[in-house]
């Protein structure tokens, strides 16, 4: 599969409707890196960038996906940590996790206007959760709020491991694939938490 | 040498690892042979040909690091007893999977695999521990490895491949951290370690 990569002049059709593909197929998998950010508005962000960043390739939009879906899990483990449902160890568990994904957050929003770009807008409540991983207003007890963190977190690395077919900078490629094998870690401790196997696959794609 | 040892002395750490056929040089590029440049965002094979060749390269290098570690979980597996026994056989299987999967790759783009070393010199291991611990910095070198190459891999799905092994080794990472009582989650960037 080729990347899309816009250079100075027309951008191919061909590419464009590589990256169509590529949605659609992240689309039948139901879900979406940062949900509507990708799917409503992908072709025009490609095309402003290529005019705004001319041969600057196609990261922006990914890496705007990208913070988006950091948020949301800020916002999801801000949720539950407010919920009264968790014990205090694992009270302690979803404060780090949220305090890996602020992290993430920041160092993807860091990069992106690094490389000219501006944050996305920020997502708001469960609604912008939803439109990621449904099902956080579900929530009644603990085993629910892990095994909803889990399908966050697997979201998650499926999204990074979709980007990765996608990214051009090195830089980047290489920042994602450390928050991945983090988002990977949480995965091995909200498994055990649920009494799963921690590490299901040798490949860790995200595929559920 | 004993296992504690060895994680504290550098040299001893770079030259087991050179001799596995990884080489991890201060941080730097790990399997640079590979590119001839730095920045892998400025390498444009100039055809199908040249970018094919290395991407072989690096998939070889990091087809050594993986062979490296299935001999190493044999050995590891010896002290091993229990539920760490049944990590020690998963990982070793999915190390396994992964030295089968680049080795495909390798054969798909032209090349042809690496084979492993009739032998490894580890260091001593006297207990689980010792096996746990050692286990924690493969693990960590191969992250650091597979972080440095990924970049430099010309195609998309190798990117996305490769990015999913150092998932999964981190995944190992969280597990054997664990087992040793330590924090599974030592930080929201995992960047392995260089060796």
């Amino acid at each position: 599969m080729e990347h899309v990569v816009i250079t100075d002049g027309d951008a191919g059709t061909a590419a464009i409707a590589a990256f169509e593909r590529d949605r659609r197929a992240l689309l039948r998998r139901g879900f979406t890196l940062g949900g509507a950010a990708i799917a409503a508005s992908s072709i025009p962000l490609l095309w402003s960038i290529r005019n705004a960043f001319a041969g600057a390739g196609s990261d922006d939009p990914i890496l705007a996906s990208a913070i988006n879906l950091e948020r949301v899990a800020v916002i999801a483990y801000g949720v539950v940590i407010d919920s009264g449902l968790l014990s205090p160890a694992l009270l302690r568990l979803a404060r780090r996790l949220r305090a890996h994904e602020q992290a993430h957050a920041d160092a993807l929003t860091t990069a992106l206007t690094d490389l000219g770009g501006s944050p996305p807008q920020a997502p708001k409540g469960v609604a912008a959760v939803d439109k990621v991983v449904k099902g956080l207003g579900d929530v009644r007890s603990q085993a629910d709020v892990v095994n909803f963190a889990i399908e966050l977190e697997t979201a998650a690395v499926a999204a990074y491991y979709d980007a990765h077919a996608k990214l051009v900078e090195a830089r980047l490629l290489q920042i994602g694939a450390s928050i991945m094998a983090s988002e990977g870690q949480h995965l091995v401790v909200l498994r055990k938490a649920a009494r799963k196997d921690p590490v299901p696959n040798a490949f860790e794609t995200g595929a559920s | 040498m004993d296992i504690d040892s060895f994680l504290r002395d550098p040299l001893s750490r770079r030259r087991f690892f050179h001799m596995s056929g990884v080489s991890v040089a201060g941080g730097s590029a790990v399997f640079l042979a590979a590119c001839g440049s730095d920045d892998p965002t400025s390498r444009v094979p100039t055809g199908p040909d040249e970018s094919d060749q290395a991407d072989v390269e690096i998939l070889n290098g990091a087809l050594d690091l993986e062979l490296m570690a299935v001999a190493a979980y044999k050995r590891a597996a010896a002290l091993m007893t229990g539920d760490v026994l049944e990590i020690g056989k998963t990982f070793l299987a999915q190390e396994q999977e992964h030295a089968d999967g680049l080795s495909a790759a390798i054969k798909d783009a032209g090349g042809m695999p690496n084979r492993a070393k009739s032998s490894y010199e580890f260091p001593e291991l006297r207990s689980q521990t010792d096996a746990l611990k050692f286990a924690v910095d493969l693990e960590n070198t191969a992250i650091a490895a597979y972080i440095d190459a990924l970049p430099k891999l010309s195609q998309g799905d190798l990117r996305a491949t490769a990015a999913a092994i150092v998932t999964n080794e981190a995944e190992h990472a969280a597990v054997l951290l664990d087992a040793l009582g330590r924090d599974p989650l030592p930080g929201a960037f995992v960047t392995g370690s260089a060796a």
